[in-house]
């Protein structure tokens, strides 16, 4: 935070904060306690064609000592709860951050990027105007920005690894959770005493087994039994001999590590978690049994120091892992030697801190920093540099005498000047020097080089909640020339309450997914019913109905495909537009067309009689994209009319299908006894009535699809209503009547024998099979060939053309196995029935038909 | 990236008009009732997230439209289910006799699917004519368990919900395992395949 704190203007802004809720003091609502809103900027993003209003937040982290820009998108104007906040993107302002104004910015559109680690940049546009009056402007912003980004990369900075962004994880998209959990921490997390045990011990090269000696003097001091065990050692093994022989260094601290499992206090059960080594420097971490399940992420790593600060006879290694809530790092280092590298030793501090890195999920790493306990531990090597010619004033006891040494204390003095281990720190010194002594005594070298006694081996902690119990070196062991050292802590490690926890998680989970519930796009439609009212055959009518989006965001919406026919809607609907997309506030109209016509009247008559409801033509599924789907329910009732209706159907009617309702004529249609009020349709009969005294060439050419004309309604109702009029339409309009009567219904003319009627070769031996049509199908045939016949033979009609467009209307065959010579067979089917060779075989039938024909 | 939740389950609501389904529904996802009567006209859904045995289960949980002339297009809707809850009345006969066709409605359009058989409006016991034992018996013979709940009072709906995401986790996890098992039995098979060819060799 120090190199936040000089930052202008920092906490004033949201330390102005008044009883009413500023925006700003909402986007505050979004971040922790140590975590504070230097700034928000007005921006919108553009995608697609839709605005997203957004706002960029400049904050600055306590615990991490950095800055970052959050970018939130607003989910409902004007802004009430931070709920309404959602955290799009994060950008952290480190080396990489980019702000860059753009010049294509038009007076209208003025745009800039944003753009951090490997990410493309991210597009913003921003209003002149302000909405907020708590928003800066844009100059204002980028001076910030910049002003922060200076502060905090001027400032002397070792390495980026200096900079902490972890914070930052926790408004990641993928933590929206787990910021919630983090912001309600108080109210599930408790505190636990733990006992830490650290020790460190330079063992000189000599082999455990050398040492037939306890070792409980230095493992097993203190009242209560630790918790942890982190014990280091340092020269484990001669270097060279090592490098020779990998196994046989393996096999040493394979053996240390058991003598130290056996020399740990009694009153408790120990296990090893792990043990890291880097050549003869070895940490190993001992917890008690029933806490190993409370332990997890346990990393390792080691960083070599020492020749060509690779061989790792000096360096650091390290355990991390997490226990409970907490997590803890554990170093064991051994650094440069002799009384004149001090900065060696700095060197070596610093390069084990910054490069020691312990693997996370994913691409995440951890720093020694980012652990909330750590413990520094080894053989650091730091010297008493006393002035020379010091003097002792005159006998002096223990602490004295340690007192006055600790003050030339190298490593006292650099951590003063930080220019080591900045943030840790030590207990005091009650022990005698522990280094450097005649093996196997407790005297200080007498050796050639005559040394002088110094606190190589020592012990330091950074973080909170720790409190240290002891701090000694041990006399009493002397296979070294170094002495012992144990320190002892009472750590209080942050620990989750479970039952509180799962209470907290449950509530986080729920305004969690309610956020998520209520952002989920709506659109509302002003009518779920549309209404057609009377629908006529061969008569569109449209309806109109609106859909609003009033929900703050885009909402894409379309008409749902039905399994069941294929496409959004029945074949008689026609909706427009099938999607579409609707920005915030705004509304559009959707059209509705109805059409009953020869394409789709078959299809409604077989549903009308298969339906519950036959007043409903469709349901329509208004699906809106991500989210609900709602059901518009088309209604209108179908007038009935003689076009589409079977001939046996028409045959049951005794007055004009104009009269009937919809119900009766349901009726009718789902008839089927062979009883029938008139052998053949009156509809058929007076339309081949009034084409019989027609002139000219009627039949030209046939197509189902093509649109009816003017005159066609006027038709329709004159056949609804077995009108006495004169005929409404013209004979063109009369001659498409006829072929559209024959053409609709569902079943053809002949369909029952199209396959034997198509296979016949002669006349009497198709007239075999006409005999076996039902009563109204057969007179029609009859009295319509016998119609065309007169008119071929009037010379009104064209043999041929006839009998291509009734045999194909005729013999139409839903069983689509239409041979390559169908069309020709047709026609020649037909040709048989409407060419005059022997009169008395058509006319000689029992039909009522013929006779009527001369009316 | 990483995933809020270890499962996600499509759970559906389905019963007569008027039972209560939405109101289920809502006091499960927002803990809110309001007497207010909406009919659905459409399918709506919202999701929850549950912790169940340690696993974060996110439900989204699907309410159809009850009236009868929407049953063919709500039909549809069963597709993919995991789970689903069939809401009667229990101061509406009518809505528990229903119940048969909607087992029948889920019969033709799921496979293999959890149930869960629920009375809704269990607060007033005046208007109560579904008595809990008939419809424990019909629950019984149907194998299903039967909740009997309130929306209105907040009253079993939660454990509800929850018992069928059980039901739902408990199936998946069996059927994971069981497939499992099917592997590490075609594996087996495979090395003694592979032993017999050497043998006929």
């Amino acid at each position: 935070m120090e190199r936040g704190s000089n930052y202008p203007n920092g906490a004033d802004a949201s330390a102005a904060a008044v009883p009413v809720k500023t925006t700003l003091s909402i986007v505050q609502e979004r971040f922790k306690a140590d975590e504070t809103v230097h700034l928000i900027f007005e921006a919108y993003q553009i995608k697609g064609q839709e605005h997203i209003e957004g706002l960029l937040a400049l904050v600055s982290s306590a615990s991490g000592g950095t800055y970052a820009i959050i970018s939130f998108s607003v989910l409902r104007t004007p802004l009430t709860a931070s709920n309404d906040l959602k955290i799009n993107k994060v950008f952290p302002i480190n080396a990489s951050f980019k702000l860059t104004t753009d010049s294509k910015a038009s007076k209208t559109e003025q745009q800039f990027d944003l753009c951090t680690d490997d990410d493309r940049p991210t597009k913003y546009y921003y209003y002149s105007m302000r909405t907020d009056p708590l928003a800066v402007d844009f100059n204002e912003f980028c001076a910030k920005v910049n002003t922060c980004k200076k502060t905090m990369w001027d400032a002397e900075l070792p390495s980026e690894a200096a900079l902490n962004f972890r914070w930052l994880d926790d408004y990641r998209e993928i933590g929206e959770v787990k910021h919630e959990l983090k912001k309600r921490e108080s109210e599930y997390i408790i505190y636990k005493d733990v006992i830490v045990y650290c020790a460190t011990w330079n063992v000189n090269n000599k082999p455990c087994w050398d040492n037939k000696n306890t070792l409980r003097p230095w493992l097993a001091s203190g009242k209560r039994a630790p918790d942890i065990y982190a014990i280091g050692l340092q020269e484990l093994e001669n270097t060279a001999r090592a490098m020779l022989n990998g196994n046989q260094m393996q096999m040493f601290a394979t053996q240390w590590v058991r003598k130290m499992l056996e020399n740990l206090h009694d009153d408790m059960e120990y296990e090893e978690l792990q043990s890291v080594r880097l050549s003869g420097i070895m940490l190993t971490i001992f917890v008690r049994k029933n806490l190993r399940q409370h332990i997890v992420r346990c990393r390792v790593n080691s960083v070599a120091r020492g020749v060509f600060n690779t061989l790792g006879n000096k360096g650091g290694v390290a355990v991390s892992f997490q226990l409970n809530e907490a997590s803890m790092c554990f170093v064991n280092s051994h650094l440069a030697a002799h009384m004149g590298n001090v900065a060696e030793r700095n060197e070596d501090y610093k390069a084990i801190d910054d490069y020691m890195r312990f693997e996370e999920n994913g691409p995440q790493v951890r720093t020694i920093n980012d652990h909330d306990h750590i413990f520094w531990l080894g053989d650091l090597n730091y010297r008493i540099q006393e002035p020379n010619g010091q003097q002792r004033p005159g006998p002096m006891s223990d602490a004295q005498t340690f007192e006055l040494m600790l003050q030339y204390d190298q490593l006292r003095t650099e951590m003063s000047y930080e220019r080591c281990f900045k943030g840790y720190t030590e207990g005091e010194i009650k022990f005698a020097p522990t280094y450097k002594y005649d093996v196997g005594t407790d005297t200080y070298d007498t050796g050639e080089k005559q040394r002088a006694p110094a606190y190589c081996d020592r012990v330091l902690w950074k973080g909170k909640l720790i409190e240290q119990l002891e701090y000694n070196g041990v006399m009493e062991i002397r296979e070294s020339d170094h002495k012992p050292v144990y320190a002892i802590f009472r750590v209080k490690i942050k620990t989750r309450d479970d039952d509180k926890y799962r209470k907290v998680l449950a509530e986080v989970l729920k305004a969690v997914d309610k956020r998520e519930n209520d952002s989920q796009p709506q659109i509302t439609t002003d009518r779920l019913n549309i209404e057609f009212g009377v629908v006529r055959f061969n008569e569109p009518a449209i309806r109109d109905f609106n859909v609003s989006n009033d929900c703050p965001q885009q909402v894409d919406f379309k008409f749902k495909v039905k399994d069941s026919h294929n496409d959004i809607c029945e074949k008689w609907l026609h909706v427009d537009p099938r999607a579409d997309s609707l920005m915030i506030d705004s509304a559009r109209s959707i059209r509705v067309r109805a059409l009953i016509d020869a394409n789709s009247v078959t299809g409604l008559l077989k549903m009308i009689c298969t339906a519950v409801d036959k007043c409903v033509l469709d349901i329509l599924i208004l699906h809106v994209r991500s989210g609900r789907d709602i059901f518009i329910t088309v209604t209108g009732e179908y007038q009935p009319s003689c076009f589409g209706l079977s001939m046996e159907t028409l045959c049951r009617t005794e007055r004009p299908i104009g009269e009937y309702t919809l119900d009766e004529v349901k009726q009718l249609m789902l008839d089927v006894t062979p009883v029938y009020r008139v052998p053949m349709p009156r509809e058929y009969f007076l339309l081949i009535d009034y084409l019989h005294n027609q002139r000219g060439q009627l039949f030209q050419s046939y197509d189902r699809r093509q649109p009816l004309s003017s005159q066609f309604n006027a038709v329709r109702d004159w056949l609804d209503s077995w009108s006495n009029d004169p005929f409404p339409g013209t004979p063109q309009t009369a001659a498409e009547a006829l072929l559209l009567l024959l053409d609709l219904p569902e079943q053809a003319l002949l369909e029952p024998f199209v396959d034997d009627l198509l296979a016949s070769r002669s006349k009497a031996d198709a007239e075999r099979y006409i005999d076996l049509l039902s009563d109204p199908k057969r007179n029609v045939f009859k009295h319509l060939c016998l119609f065309l016949c007169e008119g071929v033979e009037r010379g009104d009609y064209d043999a041929n053309n006839v009998a291509t467009i009734f045999g194909r209307i005729l013999l139409r065959s839903s069983k689509c196995n239409v041979t390559i010579d169908y069309h020709s067979r047709c026609n020649e089917f037909m040709q048989r029935f409407i060419r005059i060779e022997n009169p008395d075989t058509v006319s000689g039938g029992n039909g009522h038909g013929g006779a009527s024909l001369q009316t | 990236m990483a995933r809020h939740f270890d499962h996600m389950f499509k759970l559906l609501i389905i019963g007569d008009s008027g039972v209560g389904k939405s109101s289920l529904l809502i006091r499960f996802s927002d803990d809110t009732f309001s007497g207010s009567y909406i009919t659905t006209i459409g399918v709506d859904f919202k999701i929850r997230t549950v912790e169940i045995n340690g696993l974060r289960v996110k439900l989204q949980i699907w309410d159809t439209a009850g009236q009868e002339r929407f049953r063919t297009i709500t039909s549809t809707y069963y597709r993919g289910t995991h789970g689903v809850i069939i809401v009667y009345d229990v101061t509406n006969g009518d809505s528990f006799a229903n119940v048969r066709r909607w087992l029948e409605e889920i019969q033709n359009n799921c496979d293999v699917v959890n149930k869960v058989l629920v009375g809704n409006k269990n607060d007033d016991p005046d208007r109560k004519v579904v008595i809990t034992e008939d419809a424990q018996r019909f629950a019984r013979q149907m194998d299903i368990e039967l909740f009997e709940t309130s929306a209105k009072d907040n009253i079993n709906v939660e454990d509800m919900f929850l018992s069928i995401t059980r039901q739902v986790l408990d199936h998946k996890l069996r059927t994971a395992s069981d497939e499992q098992q099917k592997d590490r039995i075609i594996i087996k098979q495979n090395k003694n395949k592979g032993k017999s060819n050497k043998c006929c060799s």
